[in-house]
This record gives C-alpha cells, structure tokens and sequence, in this order.
C-alpha cells in the first residue's frame, strides 16, 4: 500500500458514494434526467465498494510491510479517521433525526416508507460521500507537500 | 518554545534542527509520517506518550526538553 493508493481507494469509495447521492435525490425531488439506473442492484455499488476497500485497507494494515504501514498507519493520520467518522456519525444522527420528523406518519403507505429509505440512503452517501473524498485529497496532499 | 498547542508547549523543530536531523530522518527514525513531526512541530497535533518518547530517544534528550505545559 501506498499513500497514492489509499487516496485512490478512499477518494473513488468517497466519489461513488456522492454520485449516487446525488441520483437519488434528482429521483426524491421529481427531477428528470433522461437517465435512470435499470437495475435495482447497481444500488449496491457503494456498499460493496467500501465493504472490499475496508478489505483491501484492513488486508494491507495487518498484512503489510511493517515499515511502510508505520508511515501509512500512524497514530495522527488514525486521529484524523476517527474525526471523520466521529463527525459523519453526528450529522448521520441528525439527519436522519430530522428526515423522520418530516414524514406524513398520519397517512404512511409503502410508497412513503420506500421514499424515507431513498432519503436516508441519500443523505448518508451525501455525508460519507463528501467526507472521505475531502479527506482523501486532504490526506494526499498533505503527503506530498507537507 | 514554536508554534504551540493550546495544552501543550513544544520545542521540537529547534531541538531536530540542532541535531541536524530532517523531518523525514525524524519520522522514520520515530516510525510515523513526516507529516505527523511537522503537525507536531507546528502545534496541530499532541503526540502519544509512546511517540513521545521515541521523539526523545532519537533526539538524545528528555521528553521534558521537547514538550512543556502551558502555565
């Protein structure tokens, strides 16, 4: 692993993530694009995306050079992942906090509850999304420049 | 004492450069980042105690020479 390739891994999962965010809420907000996702299990992408980057991530920290993981691994750059996470959870929370508070619970039909998983879905590709790809080049530049 | 954390006073860059020794000789003799010694040394980061001590030993000095509370 190199520092080139985790801002490869991370920055796609990060990209992915806000693309797919983002064509589900062009869907939510009735907007037509003249495009659409045909098969329902495209939908997995971003899941099984960063269930096999936290593989290969995982894979490299117990199984790399232990020199090279030294650098790669450090206890600031772990700091900086738990922040990520930390503020990724804390407005997930919020988020979805608010987006159940919105719905018509008087008058709930299937439609609204697959719209409400659509809405969620967005909203935590959106936050997830955006972090990891500011924090992928963040990371990266800071490698190369100081 | 350089650029400082608000809990924790550090003397690290004059110390490595009186040493005559690089960001990167410091990091890969300490076994982290250069950028963890360059967050440490502009007051971004408080390293570990661990770390801490690895800083020293390759700088061939207490810890207390490196790192200071604030008053």
């Amino acid at each position: 692993m190199t520092f080139f390739k985790r801002f490869l891994i991370v920055f796609v999962c990060g990209i992915v993530q806000v693309f797919f965010a983002g064509y589900s809420a062009l869907i939510l907000f009735g907007f037509d694009i003249n495009w659409h996702i045909n098969n329902y299990l495209f939908m997995f992408i971003p899941g099984i995306l960063i269930f096999v980057s936290s593989g290969i991530l995982t894979a490299s920290y117990y199984l790399g050079d232990k020199k090279t993981n030294n650098i790669l691994y450090d206890e600031y750059t772990a700091i900086r992942y738990y922040k990520i996470a930390a503020a990724g959870y804390a407005i997930n929370g919020i988020g979805i906090f608010i987006l159940f508070s919105i719905q018509d619970w008087a008058s709930w039909s299937f439609q609204n509850a697959n719209n409400m998983i659509y809405q969620i879905a967005a909203f935590a590709w959106l936050t997830f999304g955006v972090l990891l790809t500011i924090f992928s080049i963040g990371d990266y530049k800071e490698h190369k420049n100081g | 004492m350089g650029k400082n954390h608000q809990n924790l006073l550090n003397n690290l860059e004059e110390l490595r450069k009186s040493a005559g020794l690089t960001q990167q000789d410091l990091s890969e003799s300490a076994e982290v980042s250069r950028k963890s010694i360059n967050a440490i040394e502009n007051g971004i980061y408080v390293p570990s105690t661990v770390l801490a001590l690895k800083i020293a030993k390759t700088l061939k000095c207490k810890v207390e020479d490196i790192f200071k509370l604030p008053k």
